[in-house]
């Protein structure tokens, strides 16, 4: 029994994440429901694939959370400055700075208010935000959505270029298809994103460059504003458009880069003269055959930028007007409200470092060639 | 057979060149000041007198771009070397000494890169005050901090496969101490695939300022820095798009050449490795 369930583990796995995801479609469970059922499925399937490791990387994980929250807790108390101040402004009284401090728990020792805040971490309470006076874990579980979106939207536009570019790139390595390709994905590799982000804006939502008298441009798409998915879906997917496409180019070439470089050494391997032996048609070979094996470093990678993306995000929300987290904590900066920050820093942070180990999960889980070795890069 | 570099990359290169030298010169070549407004000639366009056109205020966008590049270059430059001396350093030392050292560094740098850079940015900013020089100062920090991780996995991979050749282990066996070693035998082999690197790593320390520049967060506005204008030119796309647009590709140039110069060089040197 137990065999059985560990061979058809790959399709178990798989079968359970679009379940999921279909799941969340229909019924829009709170994400952090969503986010936990992912996080179960991928714990359980490295669980049974195989155990040991599964356990490892669990117990190495846990130091590294606790790590960040305290130099995340580190740094925001070590700030220059009285937050009391900050918060009263400059002409409070002593009387009302100290009650204020009292309030805020600042007048107790670093660890016992470094544990006061884990505490309440852990049980979801992120305290209560200085400047907006709202609860920090309500604002940021609003505020993730529209994030979780733009970078969802543009993982998909990325891999939309980068897959087929890449198997083509792979393929006529060394022509000038190959080259051109490279040069252009090097450009866009070159554009940093709120470049990119306001040259889409120019040429395609405000009509571009006017030439003696003629628009070079188009009038087609919104530059800013965010529409919820459930408000109109239409034009929720025309807003976010620009957004998406700003993030997803500089992904595209690297996604792109690597996967023609992995679509290279594939195409070398034996296996592919078999296919091409048989008869079997290009596109099938490349496709069907090639495509699967020389996939995985890029599977890694997207893993990997899931913490560039979201620094990208923060530019993107900026300049398009979109509430989310990116621009919560550019808020919480800007205003200088140091628990918002805090909060923020430390559930994108928390975050990234789930999302890492729950890629590693899967690939054990969906890939029987990994089982028994060590998965990935990193230690 | 000596490969050759190609035209594109000398012209990168002298493109850089020009940029530098424009950069630190700025003072004494003949380009206006950019700080002064020229009367009736707000959101002009590009013209003889003023090449790159000029701003909502009618500052010249020629000069503020030139002026813009001794802040991008400076930060980029500086937080480039020390990045790349701290980051090489450890990488070394963690490639080629025992497996604890080994592993306590990796542990210690994968946890650097924990905190999406960006994210980290920000709230490092809150610390810092309206002083520019205490801003560079926390600027150029934050950037080493964020570039010593990936330098040194670069390194630590390169030395890691040099330390196992036949003529390191020949310098041990003839009494040479892990110093000297390090520097005389493995460093020389390093060298060029980390000077790439660099290159590469400074295109990137360019991307963040900027960034970082137009979230409004770099150096404060007198300076002109090419972030901000590129930002403060968005409130005029639709009638003087030129304000945004030449420090767009200017910057869109420079980081397109440094990482051009940065890819040719790693195929000069290493051709297998010429990966990413």
């Amino acid at each position: 029994m137990k065999q059985a369930v560990r061979d058809q583990l790959g399709r178990i796995v798989a079968v359970a994440l679009l379940a999921t995801i279909a799941w969340a479609w229909f019924w829009r469970p709170p994400f952090s429901w969503t986010f936990g059922v992912f996080v179960l499925i991928g714990t359980v399937g490295a669980g049974i694939a195989d155990g040991r490791y599964a356990l490892r990387r669990i117990a190495g994980v846990i130091p590294v959370l606790v790590g960040v929250s305290f130099v995340v807790f580190a740094l925001m108390a070590s700030l220059p400055g009285d937050p009391a101040i900050n918060i009263l402004g400059p002409a409070a009284t002593a009387d009302q700075i100290a009650i204020v401090r009292t309030e805020l728990g600042l007048d107790e020792p670093f660890f016992n208010r470094y544990g006061n805040w884990l505490g309440g971490v852990l049980t979801g309470d992120l305290g209560t935000s200085i400047v907006l006076r709202e609860d920090v874990a309500d604002g940021i579980s609003r505020s993730m959505t529209p994030t979780l979106q733009i970078m969802a939207y543009s993982v998909v536009i990325a891999l939309g270029f980068a897959i087929p570019l890449g198997i083509w790139a792979g393929y006529r390595q060394g022509t000038k298809t190959d080259g051109t390709i490279n040069n252009v994905m090097l450009g866009f590799l070159a554009t940093p994103n709120f470049v990119l982000a306001v040259m889409l804006v120019l040429f395609l939502s405000i009509g571009g460059l006017s030439v003696a008298g003629n628009e070079i441009g188009f009038r087609v798409l919104p530059a800013a504003r965010y529409v919820p998915l459930g408000e109109d879906v239409v034009l929720h997917f025309k807003h976010m458009l620009l957004p998406s496409l700003a993030l997803a180019m500089g992904q595209a070439a690297v996604f792109m880069r690597l996967l023609r470089s992995d679509m290279i050494a594939t195409l070398r391997l034996p296996f592919i003269d078999l296919a091409r032996s048989k008869g079997l048609p290009t596109r099938r070979i490349l496709w069907r055959h090639a495509l699967r094996p020389s996939s995985f470093t890029l599977l890694t990678v997207v893993g990997l930028t899931v913490g560039l993306l979201i620094g990208g995000a923060l530019i993107v929300e900026f300049i398009f007007t979109i509430p989310g987290v990116g621009a919560y904590i550019f808020l919480g900066v800007t205003q200088r409200d140091f628990i918002a920050v805090q909060g923020g820093v430390l559930v994108i942070s928390t975050l990234y470092i789930v999302v890492l180990t729950m890629s590693d999960f899967l690939y054990l889980a969906l890939d029987p060639r990994l089982r028994g070795r060590e998965v990935g890069a990193r230690a | 057979m000596r490969k050759r570099l190609g035209f594109i990359f000398w012209l990168a290169v002298a493109y850089l060149v020009v940029l530098a030298l424009a950069a630190v010169f700025a003072d004494v070549l003949p380009i206006k000041d950019p700080a002064e407004t020229f009367p009736g000639t707000s959101k002009q366009g590009p013209s003889l007198t003023h090449w790159f056109g000029n701003d909502g205020v009618g500052r010249d966008v020629f000069s503020r771009v030139i002026y813009g590049a001794q802040v991008s270059l400076v930060i980029s430059t500086v937080g480039t070397v020390l990045a790349l001396v701290i980051g090489g350093l450890l990488g070394m030392v963690s490639g080629y000494f025992s497996s604890r050292v080994d592993r306590w560094l990796t542990a210690t740098l994968n946890a650097t890169l924990v905190i999406p850079p960006l994210i980290l940015f920000l709230a490092l900013v809150l610390f810092l005050d309206g002083e520019a020089k205490r801003r560079i100062f926390i600027l150029v920090f934050t950037f080493v901090l964020l570039s010593i991780a990936p330098i040194a996995r670069v390194v630590r991979a390169a030395t890691l496969s040099w330390a196992g050749q036949d003529f390191v282990l020949a310098a041990r066996t003839l009494g040479a101490r892990d110093g000297r070693v390090l520097f005389r035998e493995i460093l020389p082999n390093v060298a060029p695939s980390f000077v790439s690197y660099s290159l590469i790593i400074m295109a990137g320390l360019i991307v963040v300022e900027g960034s970082v520049a137009f979230l409004g967060l770099s150096v404060p506005p007198p300076t002109p820095t090419w972030g901000d204008m590129i930002n403060k030119g968005r409130t005029n796309l639709d009638v003087a798009a030129h304000i945004s647009l030449m420090p767009a590709i200017v910057m869109f140039v420079t980081v397109l050449a440094l990482n051009f110069v940065g890819d040719k060089l790693q195929q000069y040197f290493e051709p297998r490795e010429s990966v990413l």
